[in-house]
């Protein structure tokens, strides 16, 4: 082949290496949002019920609380950090609007303390981690067992519940034929997106997770920036918590269980990097719906849960084997022409100045 | 910055008097620090014009790094003065030196792999797009930064790939060149690059050589530290030479050698019997 002509084989390895590049490229941006339509094409041949309106209904509102955290948590891991205590912090936020309830509040300011309960845990977190340089998987760590142990001493191990039709509007709820926390869900994927792509919050992310050093070298907030990443995550896993609330009528010390399982899972899929450095928000929505649909299909299919619990660590595994790829991508070469010519126009241009 | 006069060439060839006649746009007088007991600078003072390349050279602990700092703004003198453009300067951190004119490009490059070139070369210089409604909601113009960092590339003589080309696709000289590159877009005149060259091949090391060199015609002045002494030599108008903590040599390039710089930095010769 030509190819193995020794003056063209630099250009030649480039070439090859740029169309891999492409493909793999564009597999990276798409790659997801084809598995998914695959397990979607599978399901649907497995189970009648799976490819149905009302089915679709059924997994979005499943996956609506994961994907409202998932948005920060992913901004999170893409800066480097990690919050593991989200499903504890969900559970506090719904005791304490339990116990608000029980005390004679009513449903909108009971809410609104929960609230500010998840984005104080969170900033007290990003205070620590982010300012004084605790490890993140550490304090999290200790914030997964911490809340959930301040959730059981407010609540004394009892469930409160019954608290009324207007706050079951939270969780089951409709607008347009749509369930309000998947409206919820969207507005925040909305609002992330805009922050993430419209503003310069997205680069810094992505800058104070891949070159912190480079980062703060030119100024870019890379101490106040996950500190306020994690509020926003104690915020949205309060959020999460007050949602599944309304949806049980209780204040039930099961929520939040493994929820950061299934966050992190869903951020991962979607191409985050662990390390952080590199990640996007419309690659964790698909992985947000294709925890959903494979969560989903596997019940339609009557397979026992203890399955379901194997096919999402056989599914990150493989988007671990995907990142490691991903970084390989990334150090291809760019158009071997162009630098080629820019390299000899350079070398030249030494010749001119002189 | 860009439509400066441009010195180009014809500062080389000028006279050492007519050199002086110029207001020189980067002046440091008896520049002296200390860390605690140890002396690492000690009344420094050089001046560099415009589209002149210094090259900064001695032994490791010749306190290079420490003026450098200073001059970056990283560090603050014990005592002397700094000049820009004639205006005496207290830099208090690296962005007060920035906002002056004076950009560093430090070993490891500032740059993030992976953004693309121009989210590199406008990482929080973001431009805004809608005017004030566009700066409230903090809504960039994506085109326009990368409009700007073509432009940019070109009008220095870069031909780069596309500016939404990550930084990690790229070779080592054409970061190094991008950095820099950066460094001159965002208005700095005087730029400061620390061992440029330090860690790259022959290929690569020629690409950053001969941009340096090209920056001249567009009136930057540089400072250039270096440990290779062929590198200095080439790119260098001027030497100066630092020895535990004093400058001890200083002169246009073409009239040393190599080897008594050599000589010169490890104390083998005096200054005077060069």
């Amino acid at each position: 082949m030509v190819q193995h002509a020794p003056s063209l084989g630099r250009a030649a390895g480039h070439t090859s290496a740029q169309r891999l590049r492409g493909i793999v490229g564009w597999a990276q941006r798409n790659g997801l949002f084809f598995a998914l339509l695959i397990i979607v094409v599978f399901f649907a041949t497995r189970s009648d019920r799976f490819l149905t309106l009302t089915n679709l209904h059924v997994v979005l509102l499943q996956v609506a609380v994961v994907g409202i955290i998932a948005v920060p948590g992913a901004m999170l891991l893409t800066a480097g950090y990690v919050d593991l205590a989200i499903g504890s912090i969900a559970v506090l936020g719904s005791v304490v609007f339990g116990e608000l309830m029980n005390a004679g509040w009513s449903a909108a300011p009971a809410s609104l303390i929960a609230l500010l309960v998840g984005l104080g845990w969170g900033l007290a977190t990003g205070y620590v981690v982010a300012y004084l340089g605790f490890s993140p998987v550490v304090v999290t760590l200790g914030g997964l067992a911490g809340a959930r142990g301040v959730a059981e001493i407010l609540s004394q191990g009892f469930t409160k519940y019954g608290f009324g039709s207007g706050f079951a509007q939270l969780g089951n709820g409709e607008f347009l034929g749509i369930d309000t926390p998947v409206w919820i869900f969207l507005l925040v994927f909305l609002l992330g997106s805009y922050a993430w792509y419209q503003t310069p919050l997205g680069r810094h992310i992505t800058a104070i997770g891949a070159e912190r050093a480079a980062a703060h070298s030119l100024g870019v907030a890379t101490r106040r920036i996950p500190f306020l990443l994690y509020g926003a995550s104690g915020l949205a896993a309060a959020l999460g918590g007050l949602i599944v609330t309304s949806q049980l009528d209780a204040a039930s010390l099961s929520i939040g269980i493994n929820l950061e399982l299934s966050v992190l899972s869903a951020i991962l899929l979607g191409g985050v990097s662990f390390t952080g450095g590199r990640g996007s928000l419309f690659g964790v929505l698909i992985g947000v719906l294709f925890i959903g649909a494979l969560d989903n299909g596997l019940v339609q299919m009557n397979v026992g849960p203890y399955y379901q619990r194997a096919a999402v660590g056989l599914a990150l595994v493989l988007a671990a084997a995907l990142d490691v790829l991903y970084q390989h991508l990334d150090r291809i070469p760019v158009e071997a022409s162009e630098t080629a010519e820019s390299d000899a126009r350079l070398a030249a241009g030494k010749g001119g100045a002189a | 910055m860009s439509d400066r006069p441009v010195a180009g060439d014809v500062v080389m060839t000028e006279p050492a008097s007519a050199r002086l006649e110029r207001a020189p746009v980067l002046e440091v007088r008896g520049i002296s620090k200390r860390f605690g007991a140890v002396r690492a600078l000690h009344d420094v003072s050089f001046a560099l014009y415009p589209g002149e390349v210094a090259g900064l050279i001695g032994d490791n602990g010749a306190g290079k790094s420490t003026l450098v700092n200073i001059i970056a703004g990283s560090l603050q003198p014990d005592s002397g003065q700094i000049f820009v453009d004639g205006v005496e300067r207290h830099f208090e951190s690296a962005a007060q030196a920035r906002a002056a004119g004076i950009e560093t490009v430090f070993q490891y490059l500032s740059l993030v792999p992976t953004l693309d070139m121009a989210e590199n070369v406008f990482l929080n210089r973001e431009i805004f797009a809608f005017g004030q409604l566009g700066r409230w909601l903090r809504w960039m113009d994506k085109a326009e930064m990368r409009r700007q960092t073509s432009e940019g590339f070109s009008r220095l003589g870069l031909t780069l790939p596309s500016p939404r080309t990550k930084v990690a696709a790229l070779s080592g000289g054409q970061r190094q060149a991008v950095a820099i590159a950066r460094a001159v877009i965002w208005g700095g005149h005087i730029v400061v690059l620390d061992e440029p060259a330090a860690a790259l091949g022959v290929k690569q090391t020629e690409i950053v050589l001969s941009f340096i060199e090209r920056l001249r015609a567009h009136g930057v002045a540089c400072i250039f530290i270096s440990h290779n002494m062929e590198h200095v030599m080439r790119v260098a108008d001027r030497i100066i030479l630092m020895r535990l903590g004093e400058k001890i040599f200083d002169a246009p390039a073409a009239t040393t050698t190599a080897p008594d710089l050599v000589a010169l930095m490890t104390g083998a010769i005096s200054a005077r019997t060069v």
